[in-house]
């Protein structure tokens, strides 16, 4: 008791003799989340302005007469005359390990009925990006767990990785398979299962998208147990669009807390087109100049200072890193489009899904001769690497081919035989939703593949015998596994190992 | 139709004519009305409203609201006006109320500007600390 009577003392001594000075301002407009403010002299760009009733707002436009204010928050209560202040804060939100598992809206603030979110740091939501040298080069693989991506498209810790499509190609399927493979190399390392592994925590970013489906989503990763490795920050379409326009801002600080820590951090924004539409209506409510497609003038710094925040530290800095899965939707498959191009010229590659593979049953619907990642080999494991070389090109040259394949009887040798192999290829690349392959499992299937032990199983059986090589493997040969998993690299005698098991293997195999 | 930009672009130019190092020129603007009313130019109401909101943020500026908790006697006022004039100049205005639910004290607005010495102020910072 003593003790609190001490603080108060002290604090009421401290406020006898002291006179605040604000600066203020009088609400002249308020509508569409936007209040014009008269005063305000000496407020900033992107100062959080208080409102009464302790509604927050961010001043966004500086004019000679007013400032433009976006309402964080439901602004019913405010009216016309009404007293503003400035705060001299910028807009920050909670961050830390206390958000793992937790629910939150682009303020940080808890929506999963779960109490307050357990945090004692914040982090602007706005920040510049690391500089040049504080980066090191992107090395360390992004196990995603989807054999088409780890073997052609691999992404690295620290990359931006661009996952573009048509509506319902399975975009978010990929980002949340690469999540659930996350967390199970998280829990194995935990587990002490898998050496030399520094975990890699998740954050997905719900801008613009149905309740119900976001709601799935938290469900998914929660039966996979991904969500305890995982923070879910939700501006959902029913959220304004101030909120839909700083939620991927409040999840990149999230992300920048772990990196800044030494720790890998995964960014999911899921989409960034649904980001483009929100920050348009919100340019366009505070009346600034619109060009392209009613876009305003910025549009493409809105999403290049986001992605370039995501990056690899170098050692000095302690070596963390945020790797940026972001989302875009395209029309009708137009990537030629504004906000696409926009976005494809930021990354460090793109993942292109197509709604004809879909439709043709190929899924994950990766286009391979569309999707590059920039970074390459240097994001894979040496036994990836050894045994995913020739499969691009395998493929490639089977998409020059497949033309000719109606002619079957008319093609020489070589070019059935390539031809085969990579009808062979294309089915070993679908893969179930929510199904990622532990990396030394995915060694195994394409050094098969490679080494011509699927040539002789039926087009329509190789998934079949997929699922089985993958059960005998897991089941049998688990200390060949480890290895591959440990050394991450294919030594002869692995490599003989794997020839052993996978020749065990056909043996008893009946397509 | 003349635009909003061109109106508040005319309107700007008619403000800086009507100020100068004393403050507003009541003449001049007389003058500029006057003009405004008689020749009725295409989208003069779009330039009366901006000049007005331009003056009257300018009168704004220079207007001090002094409230206090009691009815503050003379040689107090005089003392706040003679401070308030060697901060922001001689072109302040000074205009005197009185609010009871500040407690206590002062609350001085100039401009955007505000200055809180309350009794009410000082409670509500108390328990913004201890929440």
């Amino acid at each position: 008791m003593s003790n609190i009577l001490q603080e108060l003392e002290s604090e009421i001594s401290a406020l006898k003799t002291s006179v605040t000075k604000s600066n203020v301002g009088i609400v002249r407009e308020i509508g569409d989340g936007v209040a014009k403010v008269e005063g305000l002299s000496d407020v900033m760009l992107n100062e959080m302005v208080e409102f009464p009733g302790g509604l927050y707002g961010l001043a966004l436009n500086l004019e000679e007469t007013e400032v433009g204010c976006i309402l964080l928050g439901d602004g019913l209560h405010v009216k016309e005359g009404d007293e503003v202040r400035s705060t001299g804060r910028l807009l920050s939100v909670p961050v830390g390990k206390g958000l793992l598992g937790r629910v939150v809206n682009s303020l940080g603030q808890s929506i999963d009925g779960k109490g307050d979110v357990e945090s004692s740091e914040t982090y602007p939501v706005e920040k510049i990006a690391p500089g040049i040298i504080p980066r090191q080069s992107v090395g360390v693989p992004v196990q995603t767990g989807i054999l088409a991506i780890d073997a052609m498209i691999p992404i690295g810790r620290g990359q931006r990785e661009l996952i573009i499509g048509d509506r319902s190609t399975g975009k978010t399927t990929v980002a949340i398979d690469t999540i659930i493979s996350q967390a199970h190399q998280n829990r194995a390392a935990e587990e002490g299962k898998l050496k030399d592994h520094k975990p890699l925590y998740c954050i997905y970013v719900a801008v613009g998208q149905k309740q119900a489906n976001i709601a799935r989503t938290v469900a998914t990763l929660e039966e996979a147990g991904a969500m305890d490795y995982t923070i879910v920050v939700n501006a959902s379409a029913s959220d304004s669009a101030t909120n839909q326009y700083l939620a991927p801002y409040a999840g990149c600080a999230m992300g920048e807390w772990f990196m800044d820590n030494g720790m890998d951090a995964l960014i999911v924004y899921d989409d960034l087109s649904k980001h483009a539409v929100a920050y348009r209506q919100v340019s366009l409510v505070l009346r600034r100049p619109s060009g392209r497609e009613a876009y305003p003038g910025d549009v493409f710094y809105l999403h290049s200072r986001l992605l370039e925040r995501s990056a690899r530290l170098s050692d000095d800095n302690g070596d963390g890193s945020l790797t940026a899965l972001p989302v875009i939707e395209t029309q009708a498959g137009d990537v030629s489009a504004y906000i696409p191009t926009n976005v494809i010229s930021i990354t460090d590659g793109q993942i292109y899904l197509e709604t004809d593979l879909f439709y043709q049953g190929i899924r994950p619907a990766i286009s391979v001769g569309l999707s590059v990642s920039r970074v390459g080999s240097a994001a894979q494991t040496k036994a990836i690497k050894k045994v995913a070389g020739r499969t691009k090109l395998d493929l490639a040259q089977f998409r020059e081919l497949q033309a000719f394949a109606q002619f079957g009887s008319d093609l020489d040798e070589k070019t059935k035989k390539q031809i085969d192999r990579g009808k062979r290829i294309v089915e070993l690349f679908k893969q179930n939703q929510y199904s990622p392959i532990p990396v030394e499992v995915e060694v195994c299937l394409l050094w098969a593949m490679q080494n011509g032990y699927f040539d002789d199983v039926p087009v329509e059986k190789i998934r079949d015998c997929q699922a089985k090589m993958e059960e005998f493997l897991t089941t049998r040969k688990d200390s060949l596994l480890g290895k591959i998993r440990d050394e991450k690299a294919i030594s002869d005698e692995i490599n003989e190992e794997i020839k052993q098991a996978i020749e065990d293997f056909k043996s008893s195999y009946k397509a | 139709m003349k635009s909003s930009k061109e109106s508040t672009r005319i309107a700007r130019q008619l403000f800086k004519a009507s100020v100068n190092e004393a403050g507003i020129d009541e003449s001049v603007v007389r003058i500029i009305m006057g003009k405004l009313k008689n020749e009725k130019p295409r989208g003069y109401l779009q330039v009366l409203e901006k000049y007005f909101d331009l003056l009257r943020l300018e009168v704004e500026r220079n207007r001090a609201v002094i409230e206090s908790a009691v009815e503050l006697d003379e040689p107090t006022r005089d003392r706040v006006v003679s401070d308030l004039r060697k901060k922001y100049g001689d072109r302040i205005e000074p205009e005197f109320t009185t609010d009871g639910s500040l407690l206590g004290g002062m609350r001085i607005r100039v401009g955007s500007d505000v200055w809180d010495g309350s009794v009410r102020n000082r409670i509500e910072r108390l328990s913004e600390k201890f929440n």
